[in-house]
């Protein structure tokens, strides 16, 4: 069958038999080598981040998905199409002209209007040298309270939208917080208010894509609602909401709740 | 126990509900007995030999050949659902996709298993590459089932690595998505492969010439029973894949699939199985009344055999294969599912009745007339491997079904018993 073994001959059928044969096996070994070298390349060009969270983006359910827009009452109903980049967005410019019609936020926690907003639960500030301080919203403050490890990036070390910006863990889970904008960490750090990023915008100004005012307050809103239902148990019957407030270090004070799928929700896991 | 419950829950996909760990575990655990059975069997076999089992020179395929045709043929609808989707762009087939894979993986891996024990000498596997009979089928069925099963593991490989804690490892989601976008490619080899060894597996009767029940005239080196293998395997590869997918809603309680996939599989099984048994009924009639009567035998000498009496060809063409066409294709039937089930149910049966008789009747009949016709009962330890086989298949499914995305993220809990 091959020329190297003994038996073989140089016919017809022998020849179109290697043929064949070699040609399934170059085109399984061609199809993996493909695989691996684009795969290799996405990582080598930096289209990887951009690929991993679109993928995630897809696995979000629709919910989970819903459009600035909508959140601001600028719309009654509209999925965003873009993976939150609204710099991609053709219709952004129309959408945003609309009036907002923000509801006031309950539930202990707060938002501020300086800041702007990613949906992976962090927080943009521009700083007046340029640089931009990126920190964790209070929601999942509250919710991770002190956590029990945390990995930053290094200075110097470049971070993606929605790529991971830093790791923490937490009673065993492990956080991947999403960054909220393309930049170099130029220095990081852990205060009161937790911890940072600051870094320097890739391109400055560029962070239309970031949640602002009313935008934030129905984000959060849903966020809330979201929690609620995931803290539900499931032969929990349907009850009015009472009103309270969310507590602060929330993995500590309910550790039987399904801490899995509520921190892949909360930080954009599909 | 509480950690088993916790990491279980993080394999299963976000939003996606189902049965507790402890029921599914309950599930599990006579299907890992029985693997442990077959593999206890199986070890006895390749320790010390065929003795274990009651084949013998004369009866040299068994029950295990047997297991190898029904399921290589059920398997079909692994490379004939992604030929409809991916070749001939059937995009509404695309949900049933991943069970498709699962399925075929499971028939094929199985296969593979139960003749290495079959063959024996795993150690010398590599033998049949190396030093091939060329003269025999079964080679260029060996190549063809070696090559698709790599080719059935590069398409279950993106399904695996969208669980959702594997897909959380860049390199894997990025290495996912572009092999995906190959699938195609593997689609079209797949079809290639399976095109060939499908028809061999069949031509590999086709030419014994020495056993007159099976030998069949046909087109340059290959018999009829190439065509028919083929035309066969395409046909019941999508009823299986509807009889698998109706099982896994019954056990899980939850509707998996729309009911227009289900009708959409049924009529093109329908169709290829009302080609198939046409054309089977002129080679039946061809063989009885041309071939086999060219080396001397009458229609009924090969009937005469009891249990093999010709109630049992009339059985697979008419009850269990012209029936099934019926109800596959009818309007009236084709739109209920309960007709649909049935058809596809037939159609399998049939299918694999024709492996039987081909299989067992074949060496079970007299050729010569010295010859005496041969009765074989399997042993148990054909019988513990086969149905190790089995349980295999069940545990790899409902493993896949759990933590994999196999028919798009239904949510919902599971009703019944606890196979999600």
């Amino acid at each position: 069958m091959f020329p190297w073994v003994d038996g073989f001959h140089w016919s017809p059928n022998h020849i179109i038999f290697l043929t064949l044969f070699a040609g399934v096996v170059l085109t399984i070994a061609s199809t993996i080598a493909r695989a691996v070298w684009r795969t290799s390349t996405d990582f080598q060009t930096h289209r990887a981040t951009d690929m991993c969270w679109q993928l995630n983006f897809k696995e979000l359910p629709e919910a989970e998905r819903t459009c600035r827009h909508e959140l601001a009452g600028r719309v009654s109903h509209r999925t965003c199409p873009n993976a939150f980049d609204c710099r991609h967005c053709a219709q952004y410019a129309e959408f945003a002209a609309l009036p907002a019609r923000g509801g006031a936020l309950t539930g202990g926690v707060s938002f501020s209007n300086e800041l702007l907003y990613h949906r992976g639960h962090t927080w943009v500030r521009p700083e007046e040298d340029g640089t931009c301080k990126v920190g964790l919203d209070q929601l999942a403050d509250h919710m991770i309270g002190h956590p029990d490890s945390v990995q930053l990036p290094a200075n110097g070390t470049g971070i993606e939208t929605s790529g991971v910006a830093w790791r923490m863990t937490k009673n065993g889970h492990e956080i991947s917080v999403r960054a909220p904008m393309d930049g170099t960490v130029v220095a990081t750090g852990g205060n009161a208010d937790g911890w940072y990023l600051r870094v320097r915008p890739t391109k400055p100004g560029d962070l239309r894509h970031l949640l602002r005012g009313a935008e934030v307050s129905g984000w959060l809103a849903a966020e809330l609602d979201r929690l609620q239902v995931q803290f539900s148990s499931a032969d929990a019957p349907v009850c009015m909401a009472d009103g309270g407030t969310l507590m602060p270090e929330l993995m500590d004070a309910m550790p039987a709740a399904d801490w899995d799928a509520v921190l892949d929700a909360t930080f954009l896991e599909g | 126990m509480a950690d088993l419950v916790v990491l279980d829950r993080r394999f299963i996909a976000r939003g996606v509900e189902r049965s507790s760990a402890l029921r599914f575990m309950f599930w599990l655990v006579p299907w890992v007995i029985l693997v442990g059975l077959g593999i206890y069997a199986a070890a006895l076999c390749l320790f010390y030999g065929l003795n274990q089992t009651n084949m013998d020179n004369r009866f040299a395929f068994g029950m295990w050949i047997y297991l190898d045709l029904g399921m290589i043929a059920l398997g079909a609808g692994a490379f004939f659902t992604g030929f409809l989707v991916y070749i001939l762009k059937q995009e509404d087939l695309k949900p049933i996709l991943n069970s498709a894979v699962v399925v075929g993986l499971i028939c094929y891996s199985g296969a593979v298993a139960v003749l290495m024990v079959d063959v024996g000498q795993p150690l010398r596997a590599w033998f049949t590459f190396w030093h091939p009979n060329t003269h025999s089928m079964l080679t260029e069925v060996t190549f063809c089932i070696t090559c698709y099963l790599f080719v059935l593991i590069l398409e279950y490989l993106p399904v695996l690595l969208r669980n959702r804690q594997l897909r959380k490892v860049p390199s894997f989601l990025v290495f996912e998505h572009q092999l995906h976008k190959l699938v195609p490619v593997l689609a079209g080899l797949g079809a290639f492969l399976s095109f060939f060894h499908q028809g061999s597996l069949g031509g590999l009767y086709g030419v014994l010439r020495g056993r007159p029940f099976a030998f069949r005239q046909g087109f340059a080196i290959w018999p009829s029973t190439f065509f028919l293998f083929i035309i066969s395997a395409m046909a019941v590869g999508p009823s299986f894949l509807i009889l698998v997918t109706a099982t896994a809603e019954a056990v899980t309680g939850r509707k998996l699939v729309q009911s227009t996939v289900f009708r959409k599989l049924g009529r093109i099984s329908g169709i290829l199985l009302g080609v198939y048994v046409a054309l089977k009924a002129i080679d039946t009639l061809v063989w009885l009344n041309v071939t086999s009567r060219a080396v001397g035998f009458a229609p009924w000498d090969f009937y005469a055999y009891k249990p093999f009496g010709s109630a049992l060809l009339f059985i697979e063409i008419l009850p269990l294969g012209l029936l099934p066409v019926f109800l596959l294709t009818l309007p009236m039937t084709s739109k209920r599912r309960g007709w649909v089930l049935c058809g596809a149910a037939l159609a399998c049966s049939g299918i694999l009745l024709n492996r039987f008789v081909l299989t067992v009747q074949t060496l079970a009949l007299p050729t010569l007339p010295f010859d005496e016709y041969l009765q074989y009962i399997p042993s148990w330890q054909e019988v513990a491997t086969f149905l190790g086989v089995i349980a295999y298949g069940v545990i790899l499914y409902s493993l896949s079904y759990r933590y994999l995305p196999m028919f798009g993220q239904s949510k919902g809990v599971d009703k019944n018993v606890p196979v999600g």
